[in-house]
């Protein structure tokens, strides 16, 4: 029998300000009784971990990492499944000094060998010198420590039992805290180092004046422990002010979503992140019916909303359907933020609900770029977009042209902030670190938006980048994996995400394609949906078009935002869609002019 | 019936209800290029198999299902390991 976790700290203050890491913070809780609960694919709490016992386990494990003969300042990778081995491994490395890099968990049926090529990407830009994962992933974890040079693999018993040796010097506040490789295609990983002066600047943040946290308040999280918004939003955070959590995993949560809305009831929950699709996943598995009144949501204060485009329709859905539980639409708080900055940039006000901005989806918006407020019933198409609120105190946003001035409000730019959790470097990157710097030492974050009362209006994340379930995708890994099938030429390929018929977001692979053969055109569209669903576990919509059908730009680059347009304008045209030209007409593949 | 046989016929009828527009469906089908079970439909499938047999699968045996009839073979030796 599993005690349950506390839900408050009985006689310990609730404090958020003055730690300077996250040890600091963790030593602090560590002297309460809240701390983490964890819960199997069935939702059953099955390990309990205070924060005390957190504390403790960090200590005692920290001279064994040194044991492993791992100097200070070495990178230590680390498959974040959602367990206490991992958080506690974690934190065992900042005791140590030892900089921990969380790896992503494979989601893809079948896709082993692209998972095993992710993760030793990333321990190879990382110089991992010590892999951890549990028994279930640990094959191929040490599969990709082979193929990356990372000299060990090993379990998570293995370490514990290592002799402990040396004494173990915390991270100090000018140090770093871990690597997060979040942004970046898999072959040139980008991994955010993240400082203690970051963490605890962006965790203060967000836990006083974004959320507004208070002794009482309780989390629940399926978001995972590789992505910022589960590690700094729902584990380091809450840390960081005391706070309980209880976890679901990923996995978990995706094979049964209500198990969310379970625990939420069950503990009385007031705080719980999601990107949209998870309130459309939980939505859509309600439907199916159940009684939802014996869920009980009213202590649910923040709803948090994240990690991709808001869409507020589904929101709406999802705020409708679980009305009779008592879910109050007010919770919703969306927020903007990026692994760059650790984590959180604006945040619209707790206790408000969405609040939308209404403009005009014509050209205007476009081309001119120019979001222009309209009213629903004009006859001209519209665009409902989520405010995502002011800057965090200390953080500024503005929007910036191409050549880097600075936009009034309405015109829609590239996002670009500035802020005391703003990450000084990709690791061992500096070209890409050089990039996204402007010259005034702002961040350009990739995604375009424009401000309105001061309020960070998001319209679109990066351009080339594929956001589909919450998950970043770069269009780069389809393409090239595309490209390894026989039959296709690097170049012959551009992948991008594109609004279906009813507005939802789809992935569009387009692929160049000389077979005459249309049993051969139908066996290669499988190949490539499969490829796809492999490397990324994502549906495609394949397009085989003729040769030169793709636009690329004066440096011979990929050009994925004129395909992207010629698709949307409906100038691509699958060569099976396409009647078929009269014999006499059926011109040479040569001579086929590039729609 | 052999006990394989019958997992083929049971996670055949899932899938039937999952893809409603899928061809055939036989041990040799390819869950991602024929039936086009990506990572969310993947979830739903493993969770139907998992309450109709009360198992739970683990995530990194997923990564290594290709094929209809690698589902059947996971779901028979779960079933084999349980009793042994």
């Amino acid at each position: 029998m599993i005690r349950p976790l506390a839900d408050h700290n009985r006689t310990l203050p609730f404090r958020v300000e003055g730690f300077r890491t996250l040890i600091e913070g963790l030593d602090y809780a560590a002297r309460g009784e809240t701390g983490f609960g964890f819960h199997d694919g069935r939702g059953r709490l099955v390990a309990v971990l205070t924060y005390g016992e957190l504390a403790e386990r960090a200590r005692d494990l920290a001279p064994r990492l040194l044991g492993l003969g791992l100097a200070r300042g070495d990178r230590v990778a680390l498959v974040a499944t959602t367990d206490p081995d991992f958080i506690t491994l974690f934190f065992a490395c900042q005791h140590a000094g030892l900089v921990p890099v969380p790896l992503p968990l494979p989601v893809n049926l079948g896709g082993r060998e692209a998972y095993v090529a992710r993760l030793a990407a990333m321990m190879r830009a990382a110089g991992a010198r010590l892999a951890v994962a549990g028994t279930d992933f640990q094959p191929m974890l040490a599969e990709a420590a082979v193929q990356a040079g990372v000299p060990a693999a090993l379990v998570p018993a293995e370490v514990a039992a290592c002799p402990p040796r040396g004494r173990p010097v915390p991270f100090g506040e000018d140090d770093p805290c871990y690597i997060q490789y979040s942004s970046g295609s898999t072959s040139m990983p980008r991994g955010v180092l993240v400082t203690q002066r970051a963490l605890v600047a962006n965790a203060r943040a967000i836990a006083r004046d974004g959320l507004g946290l208070r002794p009482g308040d309780r989390c629940v999280s399926w978001l995972p422990l590789y992505h910022d918004m589960g590690l700094v939003g729902c584990c380091l955070t809450p840390t960081l002010a005391q706070i309980p959590v209880d976890y679901l995993a990923p996995t978990a949560f995706a094979r049964r979503p209500l198990l969310w809305i379970e625990l939420i009831s069950r503990y009385r929950a007031t705080i719980s992140y999601a990107p949209t699709f998870g309130y459309e996943l939980a939505a859509r598995r309600a439907e199916r019916g159940g009684d939802l009144a014996r869920f009980d949501l009213t202590s649910w204060r923040v709803a948090g909303l994240g990690g991709e485009m808001i869409r507020p329709a589904v929101l709406d859905r999802f705020a409708r359907i679980f009305r009779p539980a008592g879910f109050d639409p007010r919770a919703f708080v969306a927020s903007y933020g990026l692994a760059e900055a650790t984590l959180a940039v604006t945040f619209a006000p707790v206790g408000q609900g969405l609040r939308c901005d209404l403009v005009r989806r014509d050209d205007t918006l476009e081309r001119a770029r120019l979001a222009i407020p309209a009213r629903p019933g004009e006859g001209v198409p519209v665009r409902d977009f989520v405010r995502c609120g002011r800057p965090l105190p200390g953080y500024r946003v503005e929007i910036r042209d191409e050549a880097g001035r600075a936009l009034p409000e309405r015109h829609v730019g590239r996002i670009c902030i500035a802020g005391p959790s703003l990450m000084r470097e990709y690791f061992r990157d500096p070209a890409a670190s050089a990039r996204v710097f402007e010259p005034d030492g702002m961040l350009d974050t990739g995604d375009l938006g424009y401000l309105v009362d001061g309020e960070l209006v998001v319209t679109g994340r990066s351009k080339d980048l594929i956001i589909v379930g919450g998950r970043n995708i770069w269009p780069q890994d389809l393409e090239w994996a595309v490209e390894r099938l026989s039959g296709v030429r690097a170049g012959d390929v551009a992948a991008f995400a594109a609004p279906d018929e009813e507005g939802r977001e789809e992935v569009v692979v387009v692929v160049e394609c000389r077979l005459a053969d249309p049993a051969a055109r139908a066996r290669l569209r499988r190949e490539v949906r499969g490829v796809v669903a492999r490397t990324a576990g994502i549906d495609c919509r394949v397009l085989l078009v003729p040769p030169r059908s793709l636009a690329y730009t004066t440096s011979g680059k990929l050009s994925r935002a004129t395909v992207r347009a010629r698709w949307l304008r409906g100038e691509l045209m699958d060569l099976d869609a396409a009647p078929p030209l009269p014999t006499v007409l059926a011109a040479p593949e040569s001579a086929v002019e590039p729609v | 019936m052999s006990e394989r046989a019958a997992i083929l016929e049971t996670v055949v009828a899932i899938l039937r209800e999952q893809c409603p527009e899928a061809g055939e469906i036989g041990p040799e089908s390819d869950l991602v290029a024929d039936l086009a079970i990506d990572s969310a439909a993947a979830m739903d499938l493993v969770m139907e198999v998992e309450d109709r047999y009360d198992l739970d699968i683990p995530l990194n045996e997923l990564a290594d299902l290709r094929t209809v009839g690698d589902l059947v073979e996971l779901v028979a030796r779960h079933l084999e390991g349980r009793q042994g």
